[in-house]
């Protein structure tokens, strides 16, 4: 599903520059939940950001679903990200002049889908928020947030999800509500998960964990519980 | 408190880009009103410069008829005294050559003349070496019009005269806004060879002094007008030479003055809009300081000054601006103006205009700075996503900064009258628009279009932070002041236009002697001329209301003493003439007419005398009174070009005055020159105005003014769109994740220009359409009370107001918002 070579960033921070990664090569099997572990600023944010093609690396080259995303130009890119890629963000990242319901709705109506209301309230069903549908961003709580955000995310059935620290922001109750959640969908809709955290237990819920540390992949681990399976 | 202007300080540097609109919505309206302040002071100071020229003396007798025995024997007394007199007459007269014949402004002169300035001529030769013994200075524009050169030859009424030359610049002709037409200046005793000058010509009489050195004009003034009971004659000095001419420069620059300051305050609304959203960004600090112990008023007091010393720039460079652009405006005015105006510096007027824009800054900024009352120290210890302020909004602080504004511009229109006119409108405006503003956010709230792009779009329009309300004032207002200048231009356009095509006669003839009415009547009627006209005239003054005389001292106390003083054409009717009404009284019938003199008045003439039914008037026909009595008012539809009157006698009263007729006819336009050629040929003092000619000439006069209207009202657009930019700048971090987030969830650049689009695009509508239509009822108030001219509706002109808008407003926020679009999402999330 992912194929990564090669790829680095560097970020001009102020005078100085800064290596966010470092020749990172990974490749991430159809179907699987990838955790990306590591401390805070080890680089991982940066990764998943240009797995949705959200900038252009230094260097290296990203293949999503058989598309070379590095060559892509920018609607090109936004295009990908519609039909492809669902993300789910710490600070939820909602539209705050939009409801829930239309908030839900913004990525089935970029891609003209003529029910979107309709597919939308029943995503908002889905997600436990069906009687939270018109109520603004601000009105919410962050889970109701982080819930709307994740049905958002996983409107247009992508077949790569990509959520950086979904729960950060969350006490530990809610958290794994939305962890439970995102599991959920990587089975039931059999898309690609990858999960950003620098929280062990969170983790732990995944196929396989890839830590990074200053921008380098310094571990890379299968998790056994899901060996059976 | 020096702690805390410190901080303000430091803070100002970090807002740079917030401030740098701040100052610029002042700039723009100060330059506006410093470049007509400008051009205004080097109006007046040319004019002061040139006074004794502009009048051609040091004091001046001026009527409508010769001077009084008294006025001679008080002018010779002063002569023995060592003034130095001469005497000027001017009068509307036909020129005839054999070419054609042409209306001039005749004038003739005496020996002395001009005591002050130069008539320059081409030859250049002594004044009296060119006139005299049947010879006449013309403008070159005659010579043009009719065709001929120097030496050849023109009749003026029963006389021949050799054109000697051609008058280059004349110091005291009161023209530069109407004149009938091109100068011809002959010798006194000229004049009274052509026998132009019968009972009841239009004939002005100016009697010139020149004083000997050290002596003050005032006294003598003063002196000669105790001397001279004469009611009927205007004695000035020097320093108020060409009233005319300096009353409607006065107005003229007011009103350009006052269209300026709306320019500023549009500038102000978006002065409110940076100071508001400052202040918002800077509650965490001002709790911080309220919990180190600073009071509201310290806190208030530092960002005043801040405030102050932001809008002394912004005013500053807006004056610089101002005199920079003057160049721009003063060629459009110096159009109507008979003479060059030496363009300077003028720190008055640059004073006023920083001091304009300083006060409409800190007026402007007070109101957002008062929410520092509000702000609980206990915000530090909360991280709300909306704050709440505590207690209400100060409401009672809204009374001392709207009387703030309202002296501002009491100051800049310099009349109470037209001062509380401009606040009243504006005011109105203001509360129009920002009703308007409400009800665009309720309909956005409500909306829900099916396209995303549009419910975005609208949505931008109403969430919180916006600054959509006060862009739409501020840019409505601009739309407004544009809109209403053109519609006012358009209708009074529509009304000469119409004035020319159909209703207007061809021809005013005036100073018909009575033994020549029948001819004129039937070579006129054989020359095919329809709906002819005739119209006894007798030129009086008015002596006395109700008995009282009018006394020397009324004339001078009122403030508009015109209505006493001018010159009462009276003539006499059995039945009220078409386009008149009788609203008050009833009009008289043959037996009450045959028994006393009765008197019908025009309702204005009536209002500004203060006469009512069964009043008297008196008139002074060349020294005769005649006394009527008031039996009904009428009104006058003054848009017919019929000969209107204020007064109209009974007939047979007047029968023993001198009279003169006054005679209108229609002729198609190709006979035009013809029968004008024909008429002087036949009645040689008679005097044609032609008035398609005169209307042309009215026409672009009003071209000039609208332009330099257009000019000054385009600084208001500046400044609208400098607040709609600034407000743009304000939410640019709003507008930049909403256009990354759209981009995260699969938009393409095309879809979020598209959102933006529809966000401006209704902005720029919902001021277009306020705007608009507030222009229409400003335009029609304007046109119904103050020009009584009917309105004309004008879809085309409202339709391209709104489109204007529109096309701006998109224009102007697409350009702020373009270079957000290439923002790479990742680095934009990332610093969120």
């Amino acid at each position: 599903m992912i194929r990564i070579r090669d790829l680095s960033m560097r970020l001009a921070s102020g005078s100085r520059v800064v290596d966010v990664l470092s020749n990172v090569s990974l490749d991430v099997p159809d179907g699987q939940f990838l955790a990306v572990a590591g401390p805070s600023g080890s680089g991982k944010s940066t990764l998943l950001g240009l797995i949705a093609g959200l900038d252009q690396p230094t260097s290296g080259r990203i293949q999503v679903a058989d598309v070379e995303i590095t060559a892509l130009g920018e609607d090109a890119l936004a295009r990908f990200r519609r039909d492809t890629v669902g993300y789910v963000f710490q600070a939820y990242h909602l539209l705050p002049t939009l409801t829930a319901l239309e908030n839900v709705a913004v990525p089935l109506e970029l891609a003209g889908d003529r029910d979107a209301m309709a597919r939308a309230a029943a995503l908002l069903a889905d997600v436990g928020l069906a009687e939270r549908a018109h109520h603004y961003p601000v009105q919410l709580s962050g889970g109701e947030q982080q819930r709307v955000a994740v049905a958002r995310a996983v409107g247009r059935r992508p077949r790569l999800l990509l959520a950086d620290e979904p729960t950060g922001n969350l006490d530990s109750g809610t958290g794994k509500q939305i962890i439970d959640l995102l599991v959920d969908l990587n089975q039931n809709l059999a898309s690609t998960l990858v999960l950003v955290t620098h929280d062990a237990t969170l983790a732990a819920h995944a196929d396989r964990v890839v830590t990074l540390r200053d921008g380098r992949i310094v571990s890379d681990e299968p998790m056994l519980r899901d060996l059976p399976r | 408190m020096k702690a805390v202007l410190a901080l303000a300080w430091r803070e100002t540097r970090g807002a740079a880009r917030h401030f740098a609109y701040f100052a610029a919505c002042v700039t723009v309206g100060v330059a506006a009103i410093v470049s007509v302040g400008s051009f205004a002071a080097s109006l007046e100071r040319t004019v002061g410069r040139s006074a004794r020229a502009l009048m051609g003396g040091d004091a001046e007798i001026r009527g409508m008829r010769p001077l009084s025995p008294e006025a001679e024997r008080a002018a010779s007394d002063a002569a023995t005294d060592g003034a130095t007199i001469t005497r000027v007459r001017e009068l509307a007269a036909m020129a005839q050559a054999r070419t054609g014949t042409q209306l001039v402004e005749l004038k003739a002169v005496e020996p002395g003349y001009p005591f002050y300035g130069t008539l320059v001529a081409e030859p250049d030769r002594p004044l009296f070496e060119l006139i005299g013994g049947g010879r006449a200075l013309v403008h070159a524009s005659l010579l043009e019009r009719l065709g001929l050169r120097v030496g050849d030859h023109l009749v003026l009424g029963d006389r021949d005269f050799a054109i000697s030359g051609v008058i280059l610049q004349e110091p005291d002709r009161a023209v530069g806004v109407f004149s009938l037409g091109p100068r011809v200046l002959i010798a006194g005793a000229d004049l009274d060879s052509t026998g132009l000058v019968r009972p009841g010509s239009r004939v002005r009489h100016r009697t010139l002094f020149r004083l000997p050195e050290g002596a003050d004009a005032e006294d003598f003034v003063k002196r000669l007008a105790g001397q001279v009971p004469d009611s009927a004659v205007r004695i000035t000095t020097y320093t108020q030479a060409q009233p005319g001419l300096r009353r409607f420069w006065d107005q003229l620059t007011m009103y350009l003055g006052l269209t300026g300051l709306v320019a500023l305050m549009v500038g102000g609304i978006g002065v409110a809009v940076s100071v508001r959203a400052f202040v918002r960004g800077k509650l965490d600090a001002i709790a911080i300081l309220k919990s180190l112990g600073a009071g509201w008023r310290q806190i208030l007091a530092a960002y005043l000054c801040q405030t102050a010393l932001l809008g002394l720039g912004g005013s500053a460079l807006g004056a610089a601006i101002g005199w920079a652009v003057q160049p721009l405006l003063a060629p459009v005015l110096a159009r109507l103006l008979p003479f060059p105006v030496n363009l300077a510096v003028s720190p008055i007027a640059i004073a006023k205009g920083i001091a304009l824009g300083v006060g409409v800054t800190l007026l402007f900024a007070l109101w957002p700075l008062l929410e520092i009352r509000r702000v609980p120290p206990a915000l530090i210890l909360r991280r709300d996503v909306e704050p709440t302020l505590r207690g209400r909004r100060p409401w009672l602080a809204l009374v001392p900064i709207a009387a703030g504004l309202g002296a501002l511009a009491l100051w800049q229109a310099g009349s109470w009258m037209i001062g509380i006119l401009f606040i009243a409108g504006l005011g109105g405006a203001l509360i129009a628009l920002a009703l308007g503003a409400r009800l665009v956010a309720a309909l956005a709230k409500r909306s829900r279009a099916r396209s995303l792009a549009w419910r975005q779009g609208v949505a931008n329009l109403h969430r919180p932070g916006s600054h959509a309300g006060a862009v739409l004032v501020s840019l409505g207002l601009a739309v407004m002041l544009i809109v209403a200048v053109a519609l006012l231009e358009g209708s009074l356009r529509q009304q000469l236009d119409h004035a020319s095509a159909e209703t207007a006669p061809a021809f005013f003839f005036i100073d018909v002697q009575p033994d020549q009415a029948e001819g004129l009547k039937s070579l006129l009627s054989g020359m095919g001329a329809s709906a002819l006209e005739l119209t006894p005239v007798v030129r009086s003054r008015l002596s006395a209301i109700d008995g009282a005389p009018i006394s020397p001292d009324a004339r001078t106390r009122r403030d508009d003493p015109w209505f006493l003083t001018r010159e009462y054409v009276l003539t006499w009717a059995g039945a009220p003439p078409a386009g008149n009404s009788v609203i008050a009284g009833r009009w008289w019938t043959a037996e009450e007419a045959a028994r006393e003199p009765l008197i019908s008045v025009e309702e204005d003439i009536a209002k500004h005398l203060g006469v009512r039914l069964g009043s008297t008037l008196t008139f002074d026909i060349q020294g005769v009174p005649v006394t009527g009595r008031v039996v009904n008012v009428r009104r006058v539809d003054w848009q017919t070009f019929n000969s209107n009157f204020f007064v109209i006698f009974s007939p047979g009263t007047l029968s023993g005055a001198p009279a003169t007729y006054i005679a209108t006819a229609h002729v198609r336009p190709e006979d035009e020159g013809r029968v004008q050629s024909a008429v002087v040929g036949a009645f040689s003092n008679v005097t044609a105005i032609p008035v398609r000619e005169v209307l042309a000439r009215v026409s672009s006069v009003l071209d000039q003014i609208a332009l330099a209207m257009r000019l000054v009202a385009g600084f208001s657009i500046v400044s609208g769109l400098v607040v709609m930019a600034g407000a743009l700048s304000i939410t640019r971090q709003q507008r930049l994740y909403q256009s990354v987030m759209l981009k995260v969830l699969g938009a393409t650049r095309g879809f979020v220009l598209r959102v933006f689009a529809v966000e401006y695009a209704l902005l720029g509508a919902g001021a277009g359409l306020a705007g608009a239509a507030l222009a229409a009822v400003l335009a029609w108030a304007v046109l119904r009370f103050a020009l009584e001219v009917p309105w004309t509706w004008d879809p085309v002109m409202l339709g391209a107001g709104v489109a204007a808008a529109t096309v701006l407003a998109l224009g102007i926020g697409l350009f702020g918002t373009s270079r957000l679009l290439g923002q790479k999402p990742l680095g934009v999330l990332r610093g969120e």
